[in-house]
């Protein structure tokens, strides 16, 4: 077993309910992997069995090949960083940040001098003595982030901490929290549910739905391979259009919308003819032309809604009552209008094929 | 504002206020009874406070048997409002019910109560008799300021502060109790005050042996209608006015105190 971090057939029950179902995940030395999923899917969960707030009804958990059962949260040495930063009131800055190294016997003259570098590397030197109020969001959180790594944690856990924060400083601590995490090389599990925000950040992406793991894989794998429709969904744009396996040794497939399909070859999933499946395209992949193009397939559609964004367009239009979204170059809209009939076209590549 | 709310608001202040306006001018009066207004100020009745036995007795008994009641009160309440508000099980619905009675029982009903079960176990007159009846009657007050609080208390926090080393105890010791300092310190004010105050239970069950201020008002009004009456009224109400300012008055020594010792650290 090489992995750092090992969760093996994890399952959680409340009463009846199953909130984590046969969750199996490897997680390497340094790495950063995001917990990716909507609200309810299961991913506080996950950290709180990690961290020791609660026991898995089934299943381990190992670190470094030991097994973490058994032991009480506060000796399992790992950092978290709770969404609301839970930083404690009544302590400054840097007492908070000094609290972790105090429940080590860490005297306090040096306890403070290790609290103050840290609070010097996430960017906060000269707020040591301030307390949380005194702080705003993105400061209280560089403080909790100090905290959860002053104490050089086996791990560190966020879940989704950058909620709270507006636009600006969230893109500003997703970078901060990158750097600092690089600097560390701490292995780091970041939970969110924003899919920018994995896509930036992450080594690798988990995606959770319903307590179960979806998919597992790099940014871009996940992005432009997701195996179930799920991701496809949640992940970036999609257009999903039913369609049937018609050979599936040659990748050909059947849809009322899009006609013959040739699609993208597939690893993983095993199809059967006559499959009911979907076919994802993403709307940056689809071109708009008033012609068909020869050495394209394509559809026609026509344009219901323009919507523009400056850079870019999306273009909705309906073929066969099915809704296609476009994304197209800005410079490219001014020729458009809603009520057009046009052709969409795509190559192989851009077709891959999902089941549910 | 509207003119009409105003006055509404000034005449309710007065009529609260109107007894406090005749007591205290009548603390200083030379009158030999309690007479208002006075015909002359002086401060003969406040020496006679501090130099009489019989009121300073009394005084001492209802200082120490409120301050037997706080501590007893707090010892019984902080776990109870723990395991109230944290914690599910068998009964808590009737164990909730039971702490709030005493808020609903009228006193005289209590004293009554009191009177002949403390009979029968040899308390009556007698300071524990005093304190375990007063702690019963501090106790739902004391319970409902304390679980405000811990409703209020982010339980994050705690956990927080175990994934940073803490073990539970030290939690509480570090995170929880110095969190929770200030509502612990004003429901501890209001189970003083409650026993300061308390006059009904104790005219039944203080006797000679454990008499607290208010009884020994009580029975001097009746025999007497002495002045030093209006003497221990103005102490009282002065008392239990620092009491209830005692927190702010806490708070600006505090930040004062920072402030020049951050000063001087910069
Ligand atoms: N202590 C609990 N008791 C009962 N249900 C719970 C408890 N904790 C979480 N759940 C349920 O488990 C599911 C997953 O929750 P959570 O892991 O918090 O989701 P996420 O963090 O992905 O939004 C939710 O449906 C939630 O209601
Ligand atoms: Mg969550």
């Amino acid at each position: 077993m090489s992995s750092y971090l090992q969760l093996s057939g994890i399952n959680k029950t409340y009463g009846n309910f199953t909130a984590l179902e046969n969750v199996d995940l490897e997680v390497e030395k340094g790495e950063f992997v995001t917990f990716l999923g909507p609200s309810g899917s299961g991913k506080t969960t996950t950290l709180m069995l990690i961290a020791g707030f609660a026991t898995p009804t089934r299943g381990t958990i190992d670190i470094e090949g030991a097994s973490l059962a058994g032991l009480d949260p506060q000796d399992r040495n790992i950092g978290i960083v709770f969404q609301n930063y839970a930083l404690f009131p009544h302590k400054t800055a840097a007492e908070n940040v000094y609290f972790p190294l105090q429940m080590r016997d860490v005297k306090r003259l040096e306890g403070m001098r290790r609290a103050d570098e840290m609070l010097d590397l996430v960017g906060l030197a000269g707020f040591s003595h301030r307390y949380p109020k005194e702080l705003s969001g993105g400061q209280q959180q560089r403080v909790a982030l100090a905290r959860a790594l002053v104490f050089e944690p086996d791990l560190l856990l966020l879940d989704e901490p950058l909620g709270a924060l507006d636009k600006n400083l969230r893109e500003q601590m997703q970078i901060e929290i990158k750097r600092i995490q690089k600097k560390l090389g701490v292995t780091t599990i970041f939970v969110t549910h924003d899919q920018t925000e994995a896509m930036s950040m992450s080594d690798r992406i988990c995606v959770f739905s319903n307590g179960k793991i979806e998919q597992l894989g790099k940014p871009l794998d996940i992005y432009h391979r997701p195996k179930t429709k799920f991701v496809a969904d949640f992940i970036g744009e999609s257009n999903l259009i039913p369609a049937r396996i018609t050979d599936a040794a040659n990748c050909k497939a059947q849809s009322n919308v899009l006609g013959d399909v040739t699609y993208g070859t597939q690893s993983g999933t095993e199809l059967r003819d006559g499959q009911e499946v979907s076919l994802v395209i993403r709307p940056e992949h689809l071109k708009l032309s008033s012609k068909r193009l020869a050495d394209r397939m394509s559809a026609g559609i026509e344009i219901e809604t323009i919507v523009n964004y400056g850079d870019n367009a999306l273009v909705i239009g309906t073929s066969e009552s099915q809704q296609i979204r476009v994304r197209v170059p800005g410079a490219d809209v001014v020729i458009l209008n809603e009520g057009d009939k046009c052709f969409i076209s795509w190559t192989q590549d851009d077709v891959f094929v999902v089941t549910d | 504002m509207n003119t009409f709310v105003r006055w509404l608001g000034y005449l309710f202040v007065i009529f609260i206020a109107a007894p406090l306006l005749v007591v205290v001018p009548m603390s200083f009066s030379t009158s030999s009874s309690l007479e208002f207004p006075p015909p002359g100020l002086s401060l003969q009745y406040y020496e006679k406070f501090f130099s009489d036995p019989a009121w300073l007795r009394p005084a001492w008994n209802s200082i120490l048997i409120a301050s037997a009641t706080t501590i007893l009160t707090m010892i019984l309440v902080i776990p109870a409002t723990f395991a109230l508000v944290r914690h599910r099980f068998w009964g808590k619905g009737i164990a909730n019910l039971m702490m709030m009675m005493p808020l609903a029982v009228p006193h005289i009903v209590m004293a009554v109560g009191y009177y002949s079960y403390f009979g029968e176990l040899r308390l009556v007159h007698t300071h524990l008799g005093v304190i375990l009846a007063h702690t019963c009657l501090s106790v739902p007050i004391t319970f409902l300021v304390l679980s405000a609080n811990l409703k209020g208390f982010d339980r994050t926090l705690e956990q927080a502060a175990r994934s940073l080393g803490a073990s539970p105890r030290r939690v509480f010791l570090h995170i929880t109790l110095p969190i929770l300092r200030p509502g612990l310190m004003i429901s501890a004010l209001f189970a003083f005050i409650q026993s300061f105050d308390e006059t009904v239970v104790a005219i039944f069950i203080s006797g000679r042996g454990a008499e607290t201020l208010p009884r020994k008002m009580f029975d001097s009004i009746r025999q007497e209608a002495d002045p030093v009456i209006a003497v221990v009224s103005t102490l009282l109400f002065v008392a239990v006015i620092l009491g209830l300012l005692a927190p702010q008055i806490v708070k600006a020594v505090q930040s004062a105190l920072g402030r020049s010792a951050r000063n001087a650290s910069e």
